[in-house]
């Protein structure tokens, strides 16, 4: 009925998605029943649920013990504030390099040479630096998106039509002008669809903060099951840890096509 | 060339139309730098006068020079010291908002509305809120596209699209609007269509017109002289008076005439 009601085209995707997704659920929980898999390493759905949903959603020991939505905030919490620098501070940059090429002599030798540096390879230094806290998870998610973030906001500035720049300019804009009414909304979709590429990077960047040094957040409680031999909680975590991805992916993805939707 | 006065950006637009030329090659001579040296372009020492109130058409094949001489003339790039643009008894220096150039694409902002886009035109200009939106309202309904004001440009059709950016141009009321093959991408009728609409437009505001083009009956219909370019370097081959009205019917002796020596010049 409902797929009458909208057309195959558009349901087909949501349709055959979640019954695909459904069907390996049913067979994970189908070898879990029938013995076929070890339910110690991987206990099918039904076994950590119910685990999660026994101890009232709250993951930990004792006084360690977080409930399962402050995990998933704090989590939230980091990597957008981790995102949102860095997709500021790659398009501040971007303008530095773009209006003055002093300052692009300056900055791009930082630019590459510390782009090829991971993310994780910062956890060290910034626990010794930002100590063990919120704002040690949001540096290195900044880590891993800023840079790539910076040079393919460069690129877009590269790719803005000619042609833009002559009219602006011939209309009466400003060097600062043009930067802020022509290239900047030129810019924009292309850089946040980069963005949207590199949330993973930084989500992925956040969990394994999370794991080696926060005693928080979801990342933290893949590591507590580790340590509580716990496979029942390392699965929940990495369910929640797909789901909520997923989830913020397709936020970004509703961004992308209905605020910053133009394509130049 | 620095002892003679010269445009400045933010000089005031003459409302009236001058006698005269409102352009002069002298000695155009335009090179393009590179790696080494510099790579001559078709346009050297060329010598000729454009005058004001008319629409003229350059044809020609490419790479013959003619969007090059374009944007010598919009001062959007940098002649040879030996000669140059004079623009109004000045040499041009710069792009200066009298002179106002519309593209064969590109020209809109996706993000902008047709309306916002045409108010761009007036973003950067000294004027009063309330006469800008009749401003916009005027201009856009002549050039027909009241009804699509809030359009995005990806939801218009490539002649609307052009419409728009004409009236993004003549609502800053330029001394010159110079086209650079503005309709190549539209099909047959809507481009006849456009001609009409070019002349009318230029009829009523009196606005000089340099349009470059590929199209000869483009160039006879719509100019009121057609110059022809072409060699290396680079000559006036045709320089004919089309203002009579006969040029305006494409079935008349005097326009078939013409385009055959065009022709024959150019292929």
């Amino acid at each position: 009925m409902i797929v009458k009601a909208i057309g195959w085209e558009r349901s087909g995707p949501w349709v055959l998605g979640t019954l695909s997704f459904t069907l390996l659920v049913v067979l994970w929980e189908a070898a879990g029943r029938t013995g076929l898999a070890f339910t110690t390493v991987a206990p099918p759905p039904s076994q950590f649920l119910s685990m999660v949903v026994d101890s009232g959603f709250r993951v930990g020991l004792g006084s360690q013990a977080s409930s399962l939505d402050e995990a998933i905030l704090s989590t939230f919490g980091r990597v957008f504030a981790g995102m949102a620098l860095a997709f500021a501070g790659a398009l501040l940059t971007g303008t530095l390099i773009g209006l003055s090429r002093y300052a692009t002599w300056c900055i791009s030798p930082f630019l590459y040479v510390l782009a090829p540096i991971a993310p994780i390879a910062w956890i060290p230094l910034a626990i010794v630096v930002f100590g063990i806290s919120n704002v040690t998870a949001v540096f290195i998610v900044f880590m891993g998106v800023y840079f790539i973030l910076t040079i393919g906001t460069l690129a877009e500035i590269r790719r803005v039509p000619e042609e833009y720049l002559t009219v602006s300019g011939n209309l009466g804009a400003s060097k600062w002008q043009r930067w802020v009414y022509v290239i900047l909304p030129a810019i924009l979709p292309g850089v946040f669809t980069l963005l949207r590429t590199n949330f993973i990077a930084a989500w992925m960047a956040v969990l394994v903060a999370e794991m080696v040094g926060m005693r928080d957040g979801l990342g933290a409680i893949i590591m507590m099951g580790r340590n509580l031999f716990n496979n029942e909680l390392i699965m929940f975590g990495m369910l929640v840890i797909g789901i909520s991805g997923f989830l913020v992916d397709r936020v970004l993805a509703f961004i992308g096509q209905r605020i910053l939707w133009w394509r130049v | 060339m620095n002892s003679l006065n010269t445009v400045r950006r933010g000089a005031a637009a003459p409302t009236q139309v001058q006698p005269g030329p409102v352009f002069h090659l002298d000695h155009l001579t335009v090179n393009f730098p590179a790696r080494k040296g510099v790579v001559p372009s078709p346009l050297q020492n060329l010598n000729l006068k454009i005058e004001a109130g008319r629409i003229t058409t350059i044809l020609g094949r490419s790479g013959c020079g003619k969007s090059t001489l374009l944007r010598a003339l919009g001062g959007f790039i940098r002649p040879e010291d030996t000669g140059g643009v004079v623009y109004r008894q000045r040499f041009l220096t710069g792009p200066t908002p009298d002179i106002v150039m519309i593209f064969q694409e590109n020209n809109l902002f996706p993000w902008l509305t047709v309306e916002g886009n045409v108010k761009f035109g007036l973003r950067f200009r000294q004027n009063d809120k309330r006469d800008q939106a009749q401003a916009v309202r005027d201009i856009l309904a002549s050039v027909d596209l009241k009804g699509a004001a809030r359009q995005y440009p990806h939801e218009l059709s490539g002649g609307m699209k052009q419409r728009t950016a004409i009236a993004r141009a003549l609502i800053t009321r330029p001394a010159v609007l110079l086209l650079d093959e503005p309709f190549s991408a539209l099909d047959i009728s809507l481009k006849r269509h456009m001609h009409t609409l070019i002349r009318n437009l230029q009829e009523q505001t009196g606005t000089s017109m340099v349009m470059v083009t590929h199209d000869v009956e483009e160039a006879i219909t719509v100019g009121d002289r057609v110059l022809v370019l072409g060699g290396d370097p680079a000559q006036i081959l045709i320089d004919e008076d089309t203002i009579s009205p006969g040029m305006r019917d494409r079935y008349s002796e005097e326009y078939l005439e013409l385009q055959k020596k065009v022709e024959n010049v150019i292929y």
